[in-house]
């Protein structure tokens, strides 16, 4: 679906955790086109003096309600303004935009992985995913049982397995630490967060292939292989990312949220925000 | 002079202009009785709420009746921004480089051939990856950014897309920078000529880089000696973009008229810098960031009115630009066109609207064509263009 300029009404806004909401928007052409990974691009008020989009992922898209929501955390003006409009209200987005996740059609086992607010990142791929029959894992990462994201806001299919950082709740440590118990089980694996965690969950997933002794289908000698970065590569990519840039345009005019990729640099609005973990250059990443 | 087919050959449907539409002579019995009576500061301030936002898509202002809509087509807002070689916009309204990319990326959600020009991605002789993330922030009332010229070299840009723009109607002025003047010499060269390819905008003025970039602005004779050696190179319409870094800018302006340039573009970012969160470092990975956006609006302004007292040839307007009324401040100041850049990645359909929102406010006024708007804060003065200008000190 192409990019559009919509206006997005307000029905529901509630505070889930401490400083972080959950805003539902009457969209039915986001709510229809959208995939779990795309963003949209939400303009605050004129009078709010700010002169950028915000980017948020598309928590979750119900196409026969037409409503779409949205996960994040006041973290300044933008987001603080956001949470002060009222029902009824619209707000104008761009979207949806960005490249989604993509599943191999013989992936069973799905295992999501997000740090904080990065649920709002891999939220919607675990509607699509037991759309799609197949199960999935969501391991879960926070500072403390007050910001552990609610299970009443997953899917009743999904199993939630929750770390956090001072041992509150779960796992006692990060939630990367989660990762060998599920690599085994899991077909794919699908994460949103900071970036340090995703760049400790690419070196863990990288030579899973040779150390799971997964083999290679197709034939011998590998076939042709795909392109880098395209939806073919990812498809067949282990680990793939939601990244996280600060963002001008969202369209890729203005190369303002580059990361940097192995072969130089990569729009997060445009290339991602879904990257496979291959493709991205984690040396340079902080 | 080179028996090179003009880009654009409209020249013969314009107004007999002088050599520059210099305030007075454009003043002389233009301004209508109504125009004189609503003065500037007579002018409503332009609605652009909430009430915009819910009807997205559609015009802001109500629907034209049948004879409006007849005497707004009868409205002129053509320009033509390089008279000598002809580059003629069908409006006054031009998208800035580096926040429009190469037009393409807004093509799902803008009318882009409803916008005066667009002026493309600054492009390199040689591939730039550009800066380290990250590269933009936010500030009061404005961004950084820090791109540092990235763009995959004018071999790909010519191949990639010159077989695009040859199909628009509206005109691409491609954006170019250099680390030396041979570097936009070659760039020159290897446009010159290209279909689709309208004017060069030579940007001199990249706060971002480390090599090339500001040292061409900054200096006089530096910004001579690029203007005159691009000026031999192409006999493409040439702009060139003026820095807000230097302590006086009309020595600079002055030398690039006198090398050849078409006209100017005022102005790019002013340097600044953000800081991260944590204060352990600067927030951007090249450290230093250009200033866009409402907040530079008044320096912007300021150049313009100073540049416009002291060069002749059209002065293309930039800086802050999101409604009318900043058009119409802009035009007041010399400017005979206007850029829109950092506006458009909240509102993707301003140069459009603005296009028709000009000529809305002409028919408003009762004025055939934009012109008489052109100058009319600037000093007053008698006869040809004096150095009256250059006394004046900020």
């Amino acid at each position: 679906m192409t990019m559009r300029l919509v206006a997005a009404e307000l029905v529901d806004s509630r505070q889930i955790l401490p400083g972080q909401w959950l805003q539902s928007f009457h969209a039915p052409e986001l709510a229809s086109g959208a995939r779990a990974g795309q963003f949209v691009h939400v303009r605050t008020g004129d009078y709010s003096g700010l002169v950028l989009r915000r980017p948020f992922s598309i928590n979750t898209a119900d196409a026969a309600t037409g409503i779409i929501t949205l996960h994040f955390r006041t973290v300044g003006r933008g987001t603080e303004w956001m949470t002060r409009v009222r029902e009824g209200e619209k707000l104008d987005m761009l979207g949806p935009l960005g490249r989604p996740f993509e599943v191999d059609p013989r992936s069973h086992h799905l295992l999501l992985i997000a740090g904080g607010l990065g649920m709002a990142g891999v939220r919607m791929l675990a509607d699509e995913a037991i759309r799609d029959g197949r199960s999935v894992t969501v391991l879960f990462g926070a500072a403390n049982a007050g910001h552990v994201y609610p299970s009443s806001l997953l899917p009743d299919e999904v199993e939630y397995v929750v770390a956090t950082d001072d041992g509150s709740m779960g796992h006692h440590g990060f939630v990367t630490e989660l990762m060998a118990d599920y690599e085994a089980w899991a077909d794919q694996a699908f994460a949103c967060g900071p970036h340090p965690m995703l760049k400790r969950l690419a070196a863990l997933a990288a030579g899973r292939r040779e150390r799971m002794g997964v083999a290679k289908l197709g034939r011998r000698g590998g076939g042709k292989t795909d392109a880098t970065g395209s939806a073919a590569a990812r498809r067949k990519s282990f680990l793939q990312v939601a990244m996280e840039q600060t963002m001008g345009c969202a369209v890729g005019a203005c190369l303002g949220c580059t990361v940097i990729g192995v072969d130089g640099p990569l729009r997060v609005c445009r290339e991602g925000p879904v990257f496979a973990a291959e493709e991205i250059s984690w040396e340079a990443i902080q | 002079m080179k028996g090179r087919k003009k880009v654009v050959t409209a020249m013969d449907a314009l107004p007999a202009r002088s050599k520059r539409s210099s305030p007075p002579k454009n003043r002389k019995g233009a301004p209508s009785p109504l125009d004189r009576a609503m003065g500037l500061g007579g002018r409503p301030r332009i609605e652009t709420g909430s009430a915009a936002i819910a009807d997205l898509g559609t015009a802001p202002s109500p629907q034209p009746t049948m004879s409006e809509r007849e005497a707004l087509d009868r409205i002129d807002l053509s320009v033509d921004i390089a008279p000598e070689r002809g580059l003629l916009l069908t409006n006054p309204i031009l998208v800035a480089s580096g926040t429009f990319g190469y037009g393409v990326e807004y093509g799902e959600v803008v009318d882009v051939q409803r916008i005066g020009a667009i002026c493309c991605k600054g492009t390199t002789l040689r591939p730039r990856a550009g800066n380290a993330p990250p590269r933009v922030t936010e500030t009061p009332g404005g961004m950084l950014n820090a791109i540092g010229l990235q763009n995959p070299g004018v071999d790909a840009v010519i191949d990639k897309y010159g077989p695009i723009w040859q199909g628009w109607k509206v005109p691409v002025i491609v954006n170019i920078a250099g680390e030396s003047i041979e570097d936009y010499v070659e760039v020159a060269k290897r446009l010159d000529g290209v279909p689709g390819v309208a004017g060069i905008e030579l940007n001199i003025s990249c706060p971002n880089v480390g090599k090339g970039g500001l040292q061409f602005a900054i200096d006089r004779d530096a910004a001579r000696a690029v203007t005159t050696a691009v000026r031999r190179a192409t006999e493409l319409p040439l702009l060139v973009k003026l820095s807000p870094n230097v302590t006086d800018v009309r020595p600079i302006a002055k030398a690039i008229e006198e090398a050849g340039a078409d006209a100017i573009t005022a102005i790019n970012t002013l340097s600044g810098l953000a800081v991260s969160s944590d204060r352990t470092r600067a927030f951007l990975g090249n450290t230093y960031g250009g200033l866009s956006g409402p907040a530079v609006k008044p320096v912007a302004l300021r150049i313009v009115y100073e540049v416009a007292q002291v060069v002749s040839i059209p002065i293309v307007a930039i800086g802050g630009v999101t409604n009318l009324d900043d058009v119409l401040d802009f035009l007041a100041c010399g400017a005979v066109a206007v850029q829109v850049g950092t506006a458009i990645f909240a509102d993707p359909e301003l140069p459009v609207r603005l296009g028709d929102e000009l000529r809305a406010e002409c028919l408003r006024r009762g004025l055939a064509s934009y012109k008489p708007l052109i100058g009319t804060a600037l000093p007053k003065r008698t006869g040809t263009p004096s150095a009256k200008g250059a006394e004046y000190r900020p």
